[in-house]
């Protein structure tokens, strides 16, 4: 096991234990510090598959803007009271007994999987800001355009949620 | 292409227009003239598809999108069901609340998904089509802020509909992972013998994925709270043109890419399909609100809908076509005269034909079409899609067991005539159903016999 | 000197190393002096020093009270611009070779941000709201 494999192995556990400690912690704050750290290992792998930016973009808009938000929303609910309703155990039950049935499946089809050819297994430099960059605005240039319509509605949706409604009359 | 940049910049401008001006009928006007010239440049454009042949696709596109000739007709349809949407509903728009500009512009957003999930043709061109669709929906559902149960619609649909799209996303992951590729065509070198079981689990997750949003049993749950708390206007909006948008996406994803893989998937749509169809119509039949019942309804349209996924043909592409229109024609009639009542109960209905027998006349058509009565649209889309089935041969339980669930849907749709006709009571009216109403209602009847008649009109294939 | 000079121009993970040494010493050397503070200092615990500060006025109620939205409204349009920028980056690199052509796909992008900055502006959704 070289210095490679070993920080993948070690990155792999930590975005996992993290991961799983998002959804079992109680506090939600907690969640999202621990969402924090599953961000900054998958951060890790990115850079460890050569995709610098995409690592950067992540700790950037992920860890740094996106959490905030995650945290804004946690702090607008009201966190005195134990409000949330329990579900009862036999949905608890069926939702453990389901999920861990389509993992096992899934996880006993990838185990005789074969890789297809294309998946390669060491670095390249594709994910290099100047061949992303490359990529994106000669391939990809027409879902770049069409992304800012996502922008857009996105906007217009925190004007429509988020702003207050003061009344006006109507002048019809 | 034209149509999506012409969608956009609607949008931008209804943007500006609710900056510009407070006026909510003239921005509701302007509102309609936009969507008249949106649907000017779809026809446009399907006329220089059919005049001019093989010419290459803009060097930008980048094969990101195949815009054939299916797909264009199809976009001037729906541009066409979104006109119409808007002149019957487009003064019940205004009234949701504050910012009218803005739902107009999101209704433009929302056209410019459907355009690209009529003609995708890679994968990531999916994910940016269902996302453009869904987040202005999510906006639109939660609309009316002061109105609890809009709120609640809003931010169920939201939470859920992240969830699937992460599940879509994950199955596009899996099918990149098996074939090394995001073009659709690609993904037709998955032979059947060699699969690789990534490209499975993959298939799988789009079922799931894409079957959310089309809202197919078991993924249905979040209908009719959704379809319910939103703003009636958008509902209608939502449970038809959005949801025939994506049933396209899917029958595109499915039939291009999967369709010499049938025996994987196929056994697993048909149960969806069939669950579907059962769970929409049984439930629909214990409504006590038709606005819910609509909901309902629409669930199991949507399993009629699934058999055009099921059956790899080409009569299955004409029958998509054809209910979506006759589909999405009826269903926005009927939101239209039911946003009129102010009780959304079926007693609500006592008694109309009395006070207003043009509305119930009308009423009566739509609910007929939903039915599949012949003479109306309803009827030739079931005959088209349940055609595709009997050709495709494998499914035949599932048509005779679709053609059983048809039977229990006139059920619930004949309690709303026969408390219209038969039943006493005052029918109370929110407001006066005008000459203008009346005109656009009285066209929207039309359409539904003419393509009832006529359902080659719809077909240019 | 040539080895380091190829070893920048292919870039390789293993270039990321000192990056993740530093954070190893930076996150090392404060869990050593935190460790070692509380291991070395004195522990006097009565009730006022284990109140939470503020200010030296004592604390009233609880600090869990919900946000008012108007910080969310900023932070999510905060977000979104924050994404725009993040294109720049690539489009940055590679100005020169990507050309017209490029330069007017990212024109016709800002020009998207730009409709929605002037509606957002116009909207007021900017103006800290009482």
């Amino acid at each position: 096991m070289d210095l490679f494999e070993a920080i993948f192995w070690f990155l792999t556990a930590m975005a996992i234990g993290s991961a799983l400690g998002v959804i079992l912690s109680r506090n939600p704050i907690n969640s999202v510090l621990f969402l924090i750290a599953t961000f900054f290992a998958i951060s890790g792998h990115y850079i460890l598959m050569n995709a610098q930016f995409l690592a950067i973009v992540n700790i950037i808009v992920y860890a740094g803007a996106i959490m905030v938000l995650f945290l804004f929303v946690i702090m607008l609910m009201n966190l005195n009271a134990d409000v949330e309703p329990q579900k009862s155990r036999l949905v608890q039950f069926a939702g453990i007994i389901s999920g861990g049935i389509l993992f096992l499946l899934i996880l006993a089809a990838l185990r005789d999987m074969k890789a297809a050819g294309v998946i390669e297994k060491t670095a390249t430099d594709i994910g290099l800001m100047k061949n992303l960059g490359k990529t994106l605005f000669q391939n990809y240039v027409f879902p770049f355009e069409i992304s800012s319509v996502l922008f857009l509605s996105a906007m217009i949706g925190a004007m429509v949620i988020g702003k207050k409604e003061t009344l006006v009359i109507d002048k019809n | 292409m034209k149509a999506i940049i012409a969608a956009t910049i609607i949008g931008v401008i209804m943007m500006f227009a609710s900056i510009l001006s407070n006026n909510k009928s003239g921005i509701v006007s302007l509102a309609t003239v936009l969507f008249f010239f949106l649907f000017g440049i779809n026809i446009w454009e399907v006329y220089e598809s059919i005049n001019a042949t093989g010419v290459a696709a803009p060097a930008y596109l980048n094969n990101m999108m195949s815009l054939d000739s299916f797909a264009i007709w199809f976009s001037m349809l729906m541009s066409g069901c979104a006109l119409l949407y808007i002149l019957l509903l487009g003064k019940e728009i205004a009234k949701v609340g504050k910012h009218v500009g803005e739902y107009f512009a999101l209704i433009a957003f929302i056209m410019v998904g459907i355009y690209l999930l009529a003609g995708y043709s890679n994968m990531l061109m999916l994910f940016i089509g269902i996302e453009i669709l869904s987040i202005p929906q999510y906006i639109l559902a939660g609309s009316d802020k002061r109105n609890l149960k809009s709120t609640e619609a809003s931010l169920k649909y939201f939470l859920m509909g992240s969830f699937s799209t992460g599940i879509l996303l994950m199955g596009i992951a899996m099918l990149y992972g098996a074939t090394g590729s995001f073009d659709i065509i690609n993904f037709r070198m998955l032979q059947t013998d060699a699969l690789n079981p990534l490209a499975l689990s993959g298939i799988l997750f789009l079922i799931i994925g894409l079957g959310f949003k089309v809202s197919a049993a078991p993924m249905h749950m979040w209908t009719p709270d959704v379809y319910d708390g939103s703003p009636t206007p958008f509902t209608a909006f939502m449970s038809t043109i959005v949801k025939a948008g994506v049933f396209v996406a899917f029958l595109r994803l499915f039939h291009a890419s999967f369709g010499n893989l049938t025996n994987h998937w196929m056994m697993i749509v048909a149960v969806i399909t069939a669950t579907t169809l059962f769970i929409g119509n049984i439930t629909a039949v214990f409504q006590q609100s038709v606005k819910r019942m609509l909901a309902y309804s629409s669930i199991a349209q949507a399993g009629f809908m699934l058999f055009a996924i099921l059956s790899v043909n080409a009569t299955a592409w004409q029958g998509i076509v054809i209910y979506a229109v006759a589909y999405s024609v009826a269903t926005i009639g009927m939101f239209a005269v039911l946003i009129k009542l102010k009780d959304y109960t079926y007693d609500g209905f006592n008694g109309l034909a009395k006070k207003e027998p043009a509305l119930a006349f009308f009423t009566t058509i739509f609910l007929m079409s939903l039915a599949g009565i012949p003479l109306t649209g309803g009827f030739m889309a079931k005959y088209f899609v349940l055609l595709a089935a009997v050709q495709q041969g494998q499914v035949m339980w599932l048509v005779i067991f679709a053609l059983i669930m048809a039977a229990v849907s006139v059920y619930y749709y004949f309690k709303v005539i026969i408390a219209m006709y038969f039943k006493t009571g005052e029918a109370e009216l929110n407001h006066e159903v005008t000459g203008y109403d009346k005109l656009m209602l009285g066209i929207t009847c039309l359409l539904v016999i003419l393509i009832g008649l006529m359902p080659q009109l719809l077909l240019n294939l | 000197m040539n080895t380091l000079m190829l070893a920048v121009e292919q870039s390789t993970p293993i270039n990321y190393l000192p990056v993740v040494l530093q954070l190893l010493v930076a996150i090392g050397f404060v869990i050593f002096m935190v460790g070692v503070t509380h291991l070395l200092g004195p522990k006097r615990k009565t009730a006022d020093k284990l109140i939470n500060f503020e200010s030296g006025i004592p604390q009233v109620g609880n600090a869990r009270q919900p946000m008012a939205i108007k910080y969310f409204l900023v932070a999510i349009l905060f977000v979104l611009f924050d994404v725009e920028v993040i294109f720049f980056y690539p489009y940055a690199i590679n100005f020169k070779e990507l050309g017209t052509e490029g330069f007017m796909a990212v024109l016709m992008f800002v020009a998207f941000f730009l409709c929605g900055f002037i509606y957002i502006i116009k909207k007021g959704a900017l103006e800290w709201e009482e």
